[in-house]
């Protein structure tokens, strides 16, 4: 047996592991920070958040939300004034610049809970849809938009109950998803 | 005699060339995670959903004590590391860096650097409600 021969061969065999498990560290290092932080998903959840404490405090429906009896049809137009909202501000990002937030809210009585009484959304309508693909949260969809969806009960002015819906949905793959 | 001198020396260039090897090893990765790259992101983000979740008449204070150190070693004026520009964030911590984020919040938002109590670098975020111009 040639012992100093397979002392050799043994020490190279080594330092091709090291290579190897240092080539794998480098690439799943690089992978991880090279992808960007994705903070969609929180972004979403505030906006579902700004919405509702604009809809209701201490749950009760503001009352521009209604005309007398019915609801102000008018109140989509101006929501996102009421709201300071400003969803024109995301110059570069997307193609053609477009505004990467939407929203939709929809108010639903106890009765008919199936087809909401009232509804109005705001935004870039394109985003909505991304919500109902199956399996959005597949590595593969991971470019489609984030959505987040709240419901909660509010009382208008102390009589009416109503179930409403938010859906909440912000874009911004380019700065949040590896290209 | 001879034989067993030979078997240590090899042993010690073999153990020294591990370590060296775990040490770049570690090094590669303490670089990567407190990079300008990484930091900037992350401030810039973290200033945005801040921002996105706020009040009028807030204040809201960020550590950014690693964020001053990296700026200094990259020849950049603390003051000027976080800018916030109508609805969008910028944080620029090397010279050819800087990474921008918008948020949705329309508020007037206005950053500049300060010390907490025990003296650690700060950024100041005061949120007030903005002011409707009369054309």
């Amino acid at each position: 047996m040639n012992k100093k021969g397979t002392d050799k061969i043994l020490s190279m065999y080594w330092f091709v592991i090291l290579v190897i498990v240092a080539g794998g560290i480098f690439a799943m290092v690089y992978n991880f920070y090279g992808a960007p932080y994705d903070v969609r998903g929180v972004e979403s959840e505030i906006l579902a958040e700004k919405i509702a404490d604009c809809i209701s405090k201490n749950g009760i429906i503001d009352s521009e939300f209604f005309i007398e009896e019915d609801f102000n049809e008018e109140i989509g137009d101006t929501f996102m004034e009421k709201c300071n909202f400003n969803f024109n501000v995301e110059s570069g990002y997307g193609e053609d610049n477009e505004i990467q937030y939407f929203y939709r809210v929809e108010f639903y009585t106890l009765e008919e809970m199936e087809n909401p009484k009232f509804n109005f959304y705001g935004g870039n309508k394109n985003w909505e849809n991304d919500c109902f693909i199956v399996g959005k949260d597949d590595e593969e969809y991971s470019r489609l938009a984030k959505c987040t969806e709240k419901r909660f009960y509010a009382l208008k002015e102390g009589k009416d109950q109503y179930l409403i819906k938010i859906l909440s949905v912000v874009g911004k793959s380019e700065k949040n998803v590896k290209q | 005699m001879k034989k067993k001198g030979a078997i240590l020396i090899e042993n010690v260039v073999f153990i020294i060339l591990n370590i060296l090897f775990l040490a770049v090893l570690i090094l590669f990765l303490v670089k990567q995670g407190s990079g300008a790259i990484v930091l900037e992101q992350s401030y810039s983000k973290q200033i945005a959903l801040l921002i996105d979740s706020a009040k009028p008449v807030m204040l809201l204070k960020i550590d950014m004590e690693k964020g001053k150190k990296l700026a200094e070693k990259n020849g950049i004026d603390f003051n000027d590391v976080v800018n916030i520009n109508g609805n969008i964030v910028k944080v620029k911590l090397s010279e050819k860096g800087g990474y921008e984020y918008a948020f949705f919040n329309d508020i007037e938002a206005t950053a500049y650097p300060d010390t907490d109590d025990k003296n650690g670098y700060i950024y100041v975020i005061t949120i007030t409600k903005k002011e409707i111009k009369n054309e």
